[in-house]
């Protein structure tokens, strides 16, 4: 097990070493640092830009593999992603906003498994019941919503219930509030502040769940084991939960463990709307200020989390399905 | 519709009272159609001890009595009538109370053990499981009647095997957990529904004894639901015919073996391919189809495939009535049946011409050698784990096979699952170099085709007939694309193909307007007879047929019998049939090779494989066949094996056999030594070159 | 492999019978006479759901198609009378703070979307089956290597790379298709491979191989036909998931440019002025929801109606 588990590791990293040095080269390709500095007052001339950019080793006058040199042995030797064209450092931006997307999506991950799977579960046993139809339509039509739209009805709801509840406890943008202090109100804000991302978060996130535990759960029912757990003397209800509900839940835990590290990585359209200042705000951000190795490090870690997705699903696939369990 | 079908009193059994009655039980489906009527009106007692045999082929409703009977049904089935079991009514019960009987009272044994236990608990648990379920027991008491009841179905080395997962067991095994399940809490009625159909034959023969002997040790009433009738002779006391959602015949086994009163069973009994006695009867097929159970016209179901039908038997169904010294038929003209005065079958011959003439002519017959394999070896790498897979291993499918085969030649590989049967004929049809030994078709070795164009010539040749009709027509092509498609390829113009089409149709007996239809819209046997029709397009010289038989019902399978027959006279054909089923195998073929484990054990004439089988292998398949005659299924001496073929992956170095041969058992310590370390050569029997087998000890 | 087990599967479970009445009349028989595509018509009209999003789909083409004959302005007009004016007999749907009229910035939005999403669709559906039916056909090395790069384009941060080249290029919304199509493909193309792992062991293509027929014809005549309706629903809630992506890609500002218009640019510039301007966002906002709905309201019916195996479309029972 563990043997295997280092070799598919071993897979997995060289693709994500290939995947971030072709982002590398497509990011100084598309992006244009130059571009950030051409609106700036007074007018700096070409040789005042590429000065400028020189110590980041973005220098277009460079060639484009010696900077790439640069940045590769930069990041094997120091694991120093480099610095922003205006010189923030990577490694600092990254740690930070990790973990603040890691605050905003760890709950509305949680949530949603919770939400997402217990409704599923409920509905699949009442296969067209009311509740089942209702709850499935409701489902279909959150999983049509844009997110963009979805945040967006969100932060109008919440700044009518404020205008009417005439008082300002839902917060529609950043992660907290300025000039908090104390360990108790600095947490009271912070939490304040989760609401409407987190339901925002949980809204979109559920439905996945919902949809693919009921009709994983759906398969299950008609299978032969659970008809032979009936025959043994189990209620229809106990052969569902004993039986059905066990196996149907193995791809569910699996999708689990695949989602838990992209917590990390955050989530774009979200935190654009409301303003949080974590890795997928970063994604935007870099993007559009042409950072080429804030984007390259955005990606090597987006790709890095994936990895460990999906290792920990096999390893949580490997764990609670005996078919696949290698002896 | 018939009103309530009269009370069945069979007679009365040592203690009395039945342990379970139903009463005129009525299950229907809704459909897109109507109403489908699986069950129209079934009645009959289960005494304790005595088994009851419900036999029927597909779509009889038989499964569907057995499902009715534990209250298994999906919701949507309308259930009518009574389920008395101990004198109280199941039939309404809701799903609580139904509970706390199922498993205690009753038990039941489902069909497919490879998906009838859940994947992700051992045995053990499941036992203990179902053990808890309705007795106060504490987990460790629970566990230790599990390695008990695992002991009792034969599972060697229980305690060890209790903590194993489903997925390590083989079906035999599977299947004798399932029937551990069911006796458990030691029920009253036992009910088993085809519960030896997905297993190999000698594997059958075990669950069978496994089965009998759970039976034995709880005094249970048996339900056993099969289609085989050689199953029925060996196991039932009473025997219940269903047709079209009813019981037509329901008698006790001798009475109903020795005279098959209603003309379904006299027709099934007839079409019925058996290996016992030492002469082949020619099988008469049923003509026909069962018929659809929606909307079904007045009158008898079977009238209009019956020989003996009257005017009145289309008009009204016949009631279920009381025949003097036999039992319950329901046909007008059972009492003129009875007394030996009308022949059910009515007089009509056999279609096809006997087929022992026939194949005199043919075995002594020299055509030219169509098909001459030579030494062929196969291996397949060993893989471990869904999700991680690795080799840990070669398995040898196919480990040095050799034979020939000639023009207007019939030969049979015969063996269970993982013979390599299959491997050889796909090896065989491959046309590629094979990975060991030589293949030679008409003339030419396929390893020195050179270019795509000649595999394309050689195609011409040798074509294939599969097993599963309905899996290989294409579902979303009308039957003539399906035909035309073999001709396509060899770049026929579109009038001819048109024109071969129809001709192809009219061949194998079936009428021009099927070439419209799609393969969903056909009967089984119309599929079949498709499905030779194409692999005919070509004109080929060979004919590969892959199990042709076994997707079919009996009653149809007979007609597609002599129709193999007649196209091979007619058309000079070579066949290369592979088959599990002996049975079947003896009125198709001329000569047999009996595989195990990947190698050719016996070869030789039909006749003389069945008059005098010599490998220890040979005599247990043959032996293990149930014979469709009470009286001789019951006495003659048997040979039943022990274990399950070994793991293909790591076979015995000498004779492949060894683990699981009687004789072996039973040999000198020389003997021994040599069928371990000693692979046996092909021994031909004195007088008889043509018939050799691989055995040390015989 | 892992890396699609994310939770999030197209909506709608594929619905199962409890049970398969045994021999249930062969209902068949007397639909092969119908033809297929008739009985297929008739299944999906049996499905109320989906007639209604038919119905909602073809509104919606015909206002992208037409609406813009019934209003007088172009989206490029710009009403210096009215900055920001709400919904008015003048401009139906009000205007932005440019003054352009809403109304025609929906209906070439939604044309703009329309096209984009089914051009993209229709294409990776088409890019899918080729390469995934192909992969699983030939097997061997051609597999390997087509389910590395899968595996790879699967691990690389898609949207990343996707935001990354259109933010450059995509003024152009031709180049934005081209961009959704090359990164869109993996996902539908391992479904379509795993399907076709199956079709390839089928009986039916085994005798086809068996009687001669060469592999191009294999895949068009067995492989493609029998994959049809996965490739009719990808291919409606393909449409789903590009006009999604597109609205994602044009709120953040990286798809579709000014002075185009998309439903995605509109959010974008309704979104800050949600409170004092509502209709701004509203109006795209419904357009996209019933767009979406509508499909996969669409998508389910056909998987339904297709499916030989599905409840509603109950096959006649065989066993």
């Amino acid at each position: 097990m563990v043997r295997h588990v280092i070799r598919k590791a071993a897979g997995w990293l060289l693709m994500i070493v290939v995947a971030t040095n072709a982002t590398y080269f497509l990011a100084s390709w598309f992006l244009d640092p130059r571009s950030n500095y051409r609106d700036l007052r007074p007018v700096r001339s070409e040789d005042q830009i590429d000065r400028a950019l020189a110590p980041y080793h973005l220098d277009p006058r460079e060639p484009l593999v010696h900077r790439w040199w640069d940045w590769l042995t930069s990041v094997t030797l120091h694991f120093d992603w480099g610095r922003s064209p205006t010189g923030v450092s990577v490694n600092g931006e990254i740690g930070y906003r990790a973990l603040v997307s890691a605050e905003l999506v760890t709950l509305a991950t949680v949530l949603s498994v919770v939400i997402g799977v217990a409704l599923g579960v409920y509905t699949a046993a009442r296969q067209y019941g009311w509740a089942d139809r209702f709850s499935q339509a409701v489902s279909i039509l959150v999983f049509n919503v844009p997110a963009s739209v979805a945040a967006l009805l969100v932060v109008f709801v919440a700044i009518w219930l404020n205008q009417h509840a005439g008082l300002r406890f839902l917060y529609v943008a950043g992660e907290n509030s300025p000039g908090v202090e104390g360990l108790l109100p600095t947490i009271a804000d912070r939490l304040l502040h989760l609401i409407l991302p987190t339901a925002s978060l949980t809204l979109m996130g559920y439905v996945g769940y919902h949809l693919t535990q009921r009709s994983l759960l759906l398969d299950t029912l008609g299978a032969d084991f659970v008809r032979t757990a009936r025959a043994t003397g189990l209620t229809r209800a106990q052969a569902i939960r004993r039986h059905a509900l066990r196996t149907a839940l193995i791809p569910t835990a699996a999708s689990v463990a695949f989602s838990v590290p992209a917590v990390f990585t955050g989530a774009v359209i979200t935190e654009s709307v409301f303003a949080w200042n974590g890795m997928g705000r970063y994604f935007v951000q870099t993007i559009s200020k042409n950072d080429v190795h804030g984007t390259v490090a955005t990606a090597a870690f987006a790709a890095t989390l994936t990895a460990v997705g999906a290792i920990l699903a096999d390893i949580a696939t490997v764990f609670l399905d005996p078919r696949v369990r290698v002896s | 519709m018939t009103l309530a079908t009269p009370l069945l009193d069979p007679a009365p059994g040592k203690d009395g009272r039945p342990v379970l009655s139903v009463r005129d039980l009525h299950i229907t489906f809704p459909s897109e159609a109507g109403p489908v009527q699986a069950v129209r009106g079934v009645g009959f007692d289960l005494l304790p001890g005595r088994t009851l045999c419900v036999v029927g082929e597909s779509g009889s409703g038989k499964s569907a009595t057995a499902l009715g009977v534990m209250g298994l049904l999906p919701p949507s089935a309308e259930v009518r009538g009574q389920v008395l079991l101990d004198g109280q009514d199941l039939v309404g019960l809701d799903d609580r109370a139904l509970s706390k009987i199922r498993g205690k009272s009753i038990g039941m044994v489902f069909q497919d053990p490879l998906s009838a236990l859940t994947p992700i608990y051992s045995v053990g648990r499941l036992l203990a499981d179902a053990l808890r379920v309705h007795q106060d027991l504490t987990r460790r008491a629970a566990w230790e009647q599990a390695v008990q009841l695992l002991d009792l179905v034969g599972i060697p080395d229980p305690r060890g095997r209790a903590t194993a997962f489903p997925h390590e067991f083989s079906g035999g095994m599977r299947q004798r957990v399932v029937i551990a399940l069911a006796i458990a809490n030691r029920p009253a009625v036992l009910v088993a529904d085809e519960p030896t159909t997905a297993l190999d034959v000698t594997v059958q023969a075990q669950i069978l004894d496994v089965l009998r002997l759970a039976q034995q040790e709880t005094g249970a009433g048996l339900v056993l639901i099969t289609h085989d009738l050689g199953v029925v002779a060996g196991h039932a006391d009473d025997v219940a015919v269903m047709y079209a959602g009813r019981f037509v015949e329901h008698a006790g086994v001798t009475e109903l073996f020795r005279r098959p009163t209603m003309p379904y069973t006299a027709r099934l009994l007839a079409a019925v391919p058996t290996v016992d006695g030492g002469v082949r009867r020619p099988l008469v097929p049923i003509g026909g189809e069962p018929p659809a159970l929606v909307d079904l016209p007045a009158g008898c179901p079977f009238a209009p495939r019956c020989a003996v039908a009257l005017d009145a038997c289309r008009t009204a169904e016949p009631e279920s009535h009381e025949v003097t010294g036999h039992g319950h038929v329901a046909c007008l003209r059972a009492a003129e049946i009875a007394d030996g005065s009308l022949d059910p079958k009515g007089d009509t011959p056999p279609a096809g011409p006997p087929a022992p003439a026939d194949r005199t002519a043919t075995a002594t017959a020299t055509g030219e050698v169509v098909l001459r394999v030579e030494d062929l070896v196969k291996t397949f790498p060993v893989t471990k784990g869904a999700v991680l897979k690795r080799r840990i291993g070669t398995l040898r499918a196919v480990g040095g096979v050799g034979f020939a085969l000639r023009a207007g030649e019939t030969l049979a590989l015969v063996g269970e699952s993982g013979s390599g049967k299959t491997t050889t004929l796909m090896e065989i049809l491959r046309l590629a170099r094979p990975e060991g030994g030589r293949v030679e078709i008409c003339g030419t070795d396929v390893a020195a085709l050179d270019s795509p164009a000649a595999v394309r010539r050689l195609r011409r040749d040798v074509q294939i007939v599969m097993q599963d009709p309905l899996g290989a027509l294409d579902p979303r092509m009308p039957v003539s694309h399906s035909l035309a498609e073999p001709l396509r390829a060899i770049g026929r113009d579109r009038a001819s193909i048109r024109a071969r089409v129809r001709e192809l149709l009219a061949l194998v007996g079936l009428d021009d307007t099927i070439g419209d239809r799609f393969p969903a819209a056909l009967s089984g046997g119309q599929r079949q007879r498709v499905g030779i029709a194409r692999a005919l397009a070509t004109e080929p010289r060979l004919l590969a047929l892959d199990e042709p038989l076994s997707a079919l019902d009996v009653s149809v399978q007979a007609g597609v019998i002599n129709l193999l027959t007649r196209l091979k006279r007619e058309l000079g054909l070579a066949y290369l049939v592979v088959a599990h089923d002996l049975a079947v195998v003896r009125y198709v073929s001329d000569r047999i090779a009996v595989m195990y484990l990947g190698h050719i054990v016996e070869t030789g004439d039909t006749e003389a494989i069945f008059a005098d089988p010599r490998h220890p292998y040979t005599r247990a398949l043959l032996s293990a066949i149930p014979i469709p005659d009470p009286g001789r299924e019951r006495t003659r001496e048997r040979v039943v094996l022990t274990g399950e073929p070994p793991n293909a992956a790591r076979p015995p170095r000498g004779c492949v056999f060894v683990d699981r041969c009687p004789l072996y058992r039973e040999a000198g310590e020389e003997l021994r030594r040599r069928c371990r370390t000693e692979p046996p050569a092909q021994t031909p029997v004195a007088g008889d070159s043509g018939h050799r087998y691989a055995c040390h000890g015989v | 492999m892992s890396t699609d087990a994310r939770a999030g599967a197209p909506s709608g479970a594929p619905v199962r019978p409890d049970a398969e009445p045994p021999r249930a009349a062969r209902p068949a028989r007397e639909h092969a006479h119908l033809g297929l595509g008739r009985l297929y018509a008739r299944r999906f009209a049996r499905n109320r759901l989906a007639v209604a999003g038919a119905v909602i789909l073809a509104l919606l083409v015909l206002f992208a198609a037409l609406g813009g004959h019934l209003t007088r302005y172009a989206y490029t007009d710009a009403d210096f009378t009215a900055l920001t004016a709400p919904p008015s007999g003048v401009h139906w749907f009000g205007t932005n703070q440019g003054g352009n009229d809403v109304y025609a910035c929906a209906v070439h939005g939604l044309q703009r979307s329309l096209t984009i999403a089914v051009s993209v669709s229709v294409l990776t559906v088409v890019l899918a089956a080729v390469i995934g039916s192909g992969a699983a056909y030939f097997g061997g090395r051609v597999e390997r290597a087509t389910l590395a790069v899968i595996h790879f384009l699967l691990v690389v941060p898609s949207f990343l790379i996707l935001a990354l080249v259109s933010h450059r290029l995509a003024g152009d919304w031709r180049v934005l298709i081209i961009v959704l199509t090359v990164f869109g493909w993996m996902s539908t193309a391992r479904v379509i491979w795993a399907v076709s792992t199956s079709l390839r062991e089928r009986d039916y293509v085994k005798a086809a191989e068996f009687m001669g027929v060469g592999p191009l014809r294999v895949i068009l005549r067995h492989l493609i036909p029998n994959l049809g309706s996965l490739l009719i629903v990808n291919l409606t809630l393909g449409v789903v998931a590009t006009v999604l992506s597109e609205t994602a890609l044009s709120f953040l500002g990286f798809g579709v440019q000014t002075p185009d218009v998309s439903l995605g640019t509109m959010l974008a510039d309704g979104a800050t002025t949600l409170t004092s301007a509502p209709w701004l966002f509203a109006f795209p906002a419904g357009l996209l929801v019933l767009l979406t709905v509508s499909m996969t309201l669409i998508g389910d019916g056909l998987r339904d109606a297709l499916d030989p195996t599905s409840a509603t479309g109950s096959a006649g029972g065989r066993r």
